[in-house]
């Protein structure tokens, strides 16, 4: 009877830290969603940008303690939340002079050469923001510090690791931010019609170019933040970019192309997935878990939990 | 512009390997002999990426899982059970293109950018499962006594001489991919799959087989790695950077060729190590920096590589003379345009109510009609009728949701698009796609491999055919990227003609062509018919189309909505109706009234 | 209003238009028809910006129009309804009209314009929440038609805007443009129906294989047998 309740207890703690976890991965999606879900442009560094997201805030809060004057449980997430503009800029600056070369209305009809430069394109700044952070920041894991990261709120029997519940809340703060910029502001709707229907959007006034380079500094800035709430409860070094985009790209396309909302729950699902597999596999494999779980959607419902259906962001 | 014989590929081949081992053997320090040694080794992965993801199109992120199971081969062999790499090598090749097959069947359903992420996630888990099975760092053993038997040698160069050889074998067997049947359906493929399909090419299965050789190679490449470095770690064969060497190297060498992975790694290589070398402590990861500009400007400025860039550069400057007008060959053809035609025949493609809806769309519905042989049929109708769907369900691009269809009494719903090809059924596409890099004979030959057994015999039935449509012997030759449009056209239709197929289907052959164009290519195709050919042509040009056809059938929001001769079809108030509208009609009633 | 002097468009590595001339007067219904593949969208698109013309002017309220980035003739008063609706999908029926008021004269009139567009096409106020892609073929025509109302234009321009829509439907749809019409706004429709497209024109054009082979007003062109033979061939 005592083994059935610490499995059970086993369980929901895998669950409670499954959820906190996903609610990052979940706005890392929905910054990937933006990019690839819905102006369906590969970006194979998505994950780097992340990676900068995480070192933006570490520089910010410990690294040159800029912050510090806000205290060290304000500051991480102020760092993180700096995280996202900074990695706007630079991804922004990017579309403009690189990644457009290869992407937008002139590329719309093109299929497969169209992508393939595109993918090709950022697999090369993946490997220079890697290995330039490399150059940068040292190959020492870091990671931003906080007492929060080794303190725990406690609900019956299960711990909330407060680092992780906090990044948890900020994220759906976050997310519906978004979702409410995208859905109230004029600029938003903008966004999203670019990304529907550039032809159109151009008919309309809309600027398309300047719209799918705003909505790509946005998404790779979203993911910055959520890099940066992920940076305050784990080390990471230049390299996790990598690390991560399988994650990233598994939970948008569970998600389901072309949903927003729909990469949010993807990555939270993922989230849930990976910390569970915790109960049946060894600690190391459990990004294998996620793997496995991006190949079976892959192969057997490629449109995911909501693509296919026309939803709301 | 002739392509470059065998043997002078060989010698070049030849010439390389020589020139290259001269240049090592004279190199006194092993580091540098170490390095030349690496520049074969990723010349080999970049062959074997080259393979697959160059000649077929389908980017693949992962054969760092083929160079990693081929290093993890090798070793374990040698550590675990005592074999020797000599036997280690091959056997990890075996393993490399076992995986291969594999991972190839469920991934090949998959298209474009996820293919390329399924593709990125099997090194990542193989990775993971390696480092979980306890083989974060395995050391291949020194043996003293006998260590050539083991593969071991003191002088680097021995090294250098043995990944030659299997440079050398890579690049052969190339070789001979790019000029066989194998190479040109591969490449057809990459460049328009349906059209390839319909052309008769089994795209499935040319892509495993490419697949096998691919990764083998790389599994090659990753034994002799092993054999080398003598250390293993997960992170070094299986990680991403290694995936990513592969592409590279071929990318910036030039993909689609045996050359550019030699030419991406003699340059890169040396370049990163070099700077890893020297800069290594300070600027750790400049590598991979070196990797990422070299992609991004060669993919900006020379999305093919250097390989093509240059070669572009040298065909340019040879002042090619402009192609000739195709020599009045179309009169002096043995059965000249006019030839009265022999009685129509049995029919040969017969539809019975077949219909096909996308969800509640119905994009064709209940068409029946029947294709006597020796007619020129032609199905039209205004915009968004139906014509292209029916074109597709006959082809065997899609299937239909009921209703049958015979083609030469033979129900060929089922089939699909290559098998309904090498029946005798041949189609034009709208899009023609030229590989302008190759020869119009070339172009054309790749219509040619269903119907013949010899890469000989699918060369001359491509000639005949391009000889049917009035292309000179000398146009043969001639590099498809200088051709206009009524060019192009033609010689599209030849590569449908090349299997000689008794039923042509002709997808708006002549859309778009002026007057003149138009005069050129009508008597091509009343003479093909001449001569046996049944076409069904789907055109909007209705001044072409009335000049033509023996027989119209008229497809309106899906359905057939009248049939018979052009004079009776255009008079046909339902078909007024259909492209002019109801009020022109309505009109056109109370003005007879 | 719009003059557009022997345009020479090659499209696709074809000859799409050749040395079209045609003009659209200040509150003018002026219509062009013609068969499949005759150059009739590449027009529009040559006038959108979307496609740049190898030769030939195109002035609009006497500037020249070719020298004005597409995104910007929008702000000019041109609204583009185009070929197959077009509508953005994966957004209300209320937030595209909003994108159709995305031009400054569009969001200066908006309270006046919106009330309009729901009363010429009551349904739109049903289904304001709905999304577009779930509307049927017609309604996304009425919503693509709307979405050009909404810019507050000068210039209305539809593009076979009956393209695969039921007849009774196509109807209905020419009363609300020929309403429009009538309330002074300026048109230049293509079509591929004639009649529906000539019977309220002020003048017409026909266009074949990328050329104008006539034109004239409605009465001339409707009862012409040359018209006829363009869509048949004979």
């Amino acid at each position: 009877m005592d083994e059935l309740k610490w499995l059970l207890v086993d369980f929901f703690q895998a669950m409670a830290a499954g959820l906190l976890v996903g609610g990052t991965y979940g706005l890392m999606c929905v910054g990937l969603g933006i990019i690839f879900g819905v102006m369906r442009v590969v970006n194979f560094a998505h994950g780097d940008f992340m990676m900068l997201g995480m070192y933006a805030a570490f520089y910010l809060v410990t690294g040159f303690g800029t912050l510090a004057f806000l205290g060290p449980y304000v500051a991480p997430i102020v760092g993180a939340l700096l995280a996202g503009p900074i990695v706007f800029v630079i991804g922004w600056l990017l579309h403009k002079y690189l990644i457009s070369q290869v992407t937008g209305a002139r590329v719309m009809s093109a299929e497969a050469e169209g992508h393939y430069a595109q993918i090709i394109l950022t697999l090369g700044i993946a490997l220079v923001l890697a290995n330039g952070g490399l150059i940068l920041f040292g190959s020492t894991p870091v990671s931003v510090q906080t007492p929060l990261s080794r303190e725990s709120w406690e609900i019956g029997l299960i711990f909330f690791n407060q680092a992780r519940a906090i990044g948890f809340i900020i994220a759906i703060l976050c997310a519906i931010g978004l979702y409410l910029f995208l859905t109230r502001t004029n600029l938003g709707k903008a966004l999203r019609a670019a990304a529907d229907n550039p032809i159109a959007a151009a008919y309309v006034g809309i600027d398309v170019d300047r719209s799918h380079r705003i909505a790509f500094g946005l998404g790779v800035g979203i993911t910055a933040v959520a890099g940066g709430l992920i940076a305050i409860s784990q080390s990471f070094q230049p390299y996790i970019g990598f690390d991560f985009v399988i994650v990233m790209y598994a939970g948008v396309v569970l998600g389901g192309m072309g949903s927003i909302l729909g990469a949010f729950w993807g990555g939270l699902t993922i989230g849930l997935v990976q910390q569970m597999s915790t109960l049946v596999l060894p600690y190391q494999l459990q990004n294998t878990a996620i793997f496995v779980v991006f190949l079976i959607i892959v192969f057997f419902r490629p449109q995911g939990m909501f693509g296919r259906v026309w939803e709301r962001t | 512009m002739k392509r470059q014989s065998l043997l002078q590929q060989y010698a070049a081949i030849a010439i390389f390997a020589v020139a290259f081992l001269a240049v090592g053997f004279a190199v006194r320090n092993s580091y540098y002999q170490l390095m030349m040694t690496l520049v074969l080794i990723w010349a080999t992965m970049g062959l074997g990426w080259n393979m697959l993801s160059g000649y077929s199109g389908l980017i693949s992120f992962g054969h760092a899982a083929f160079f990693g199971l081929g290093a993890y081969t090798v070793t374990i062999a040698f550590v675990k059970f005592g074999i020797t790499p000599w036997i280690g090598v091959p056997l990890g090749t075996i393993v490399g293109m076992i995986a291969g097959v594999l991972i190839g069947i469920p991934t090949f359903r998959l298209r474009g950018h996820y293919f390329a992420l399924a593709m990125l996630a099997y090194p990542l888990a193989m990775l993971y499962v390696f480092e979980w099975l306890g083989y974060q760092e395995v050391s291949l053993p020194m043996k003293r006594e006998n260590p050539a038997a083991y593969m071991q040698f003191n002088d680097q160069r021995a090294y250098m001489v043995i990944t030659m050889v299997v440079v050398v074998i890579c690049m052969i067997i190339s070789l001979h991919v790019e000029r066989s049947r194998f190479g040109r359906s591969l490449l057809a493929i990459k460049q328009n799959l349906p059209a390839a399909e319909a052309a008769g090419i089994n795209a499935a299965r040319w892509r495993m087989y490419a697949m096998m050789l691919s990764a083998a190679m790389a599994a090659a490449a990753g034994g002799i790695y092993a054999v080398i470095l003598l250390v293993v770690t997960p992170l070094t064969v299986f990680g991403a950077l290694t995936s990513a060497q592969a592409l590279i190297v071929t990318l910036f060498g030039g993909v689609g060729t045996f050359w550019g992975p030699i030419i991406g790694s003699a340059i890169l290589i040396p370049l990163a190590e070099t700077l890893h070398a020297e800069l290594g402590h300070i600027l750790p990861g400049i590598q991979g920096v070196v990797y990422g500009v070299a992609i991004i400007v060669i993919i900006l400025v020379a999305p093919d590589g250097i390989y093509w860039k240059v070669r572009d550069r040298i065909m340019a400057r040879r002042t090619l003379p402009p192609l000739p007008e195709p020599t009045p060959a179309v009169e002096t053809a043995s059965i000249a345009a006019d030839t009265p035609r022999p009685a129509f025949g049995a029919p040969i493609l017969e539809l019975d109510d077949v219909s096909r809806a996308f969800g509640g769309l119905k994009a064709v519905e209940g068409v029946t009609l029947s294709v006597p042989e020796g007619t020129i049929y032609g199905i039209i109708g205004p915009n968004g009728a139906g014509k292209t769907t029916l074109f597709n369900v006959l082809n065997g691009f899609l299937t239909a949701d009921r209703g049958t269809m015979r083609f030469a009494g033979q129900e060929i719903g089922k089939l699909k698009p290559h098998e309904v090809c090498a029946r005798g059924v041949g189609r034009t596409f709208q899009v023609v796609r030229s590989f302008p890099r190759m020869t119009v004979l070339e172009n054309v030959v790749i219509g040619a491999f269903v119907g013949s057994k010899t890469d000989d015999e699918a060369e001359r039935l491509a000639m005949e055919a391009l000889a049917r449509v009035g292309m000179a012997d000398h146009q043969a030759h001639m590099l498809a990227g200088g051709l206009t449009t009524r060019q192009l056209r033609l010689m599209e239709l030849a590569r449908a003609l090349a299997p000689k197929p008794r039923l042509l289907l002709l997808d708006e052959t002549l859309a778009g062509l002026g007057q003149n164009e138009l005069d050129d290519v009508l008597p091509v195709i009343r003479r093909v018919n001449r001569e046996g050919v049944t076409i069904v042509i789907i055109e909007h040009t209705m001044h072409a189309m009335v000049r033509l056809a023996d027989h119209f059938s008229v497809l309106d929001h899906g359905r057939l909505i009248a049939s018979g001769a052009p004079a009776d079809v255009t008079r046909n108030p339902a078909v007024i109706e259909a492209y002019l509208g109801k009020k022109w009609m309505d009109r056109a009633k109370d003005q007879v009234a | 209003m719009l003059k557009i002097r022997s345009l020479d468009v090659a499209y696709g590595g074809l000859r799409a238009l050749s040395g079209v001339s045609l003009d659209v007067e200040r509150g003018q219904f002026v219509a062009v028809v013609g068969p499949n593949g005759a150059g009739k969208t590449t027009l529009f698109k040559t006038i959108s910006g979307v496609v740049m013309p190898a030769a030939g002017e195109i002035t609009y309220n006497g500037a020249n129009l070719l020298a004005v980035a597409p995104a910007e003739r929008a702000q000019l008063g041109i609204a583009h309804v185009p070929e197959g609706r077009q509508v953005f999908a994966s957004m209300t029926v209320m937030e595209n009209l909003e994108m159709g008021a995305y031009t400054r004269k569009g969001q200066a009139r908006w309270s006046e314009t919106l009330p309009m567009i729901l009363q010429l096409f009551p349904i739109l106020a049903e289904r304001r929440d709905q999304l577009a892609g779930t509307l049927s073929g017609g309604e996304q025509q009425m919503l693509a038609i709307g979405r050009g109302l909404a810019s507050a234009p000068e210039l209305l321009m539809l593009d076979e805007p009956s393209m695969g829509l039921a007849p009774a439907i196509v109807d209905a749809i020419f009363e609300r443009i020929q309403l429009i019409h009538k309330n002074g706004l300026t048109i230049l429709l293509v079509e591929q129906r004639v009649a529906e497209a000539l019977e309220t024109c002020d003048h017409g054009y026909v266009l074949e294989t990328g050329r104008v082979s006539m034109e004239g007003n409605h009465k001339t062109l409707m009862s012409d047998e040359r018209v006829r033979r363009a869509y048949l061939g004979m």
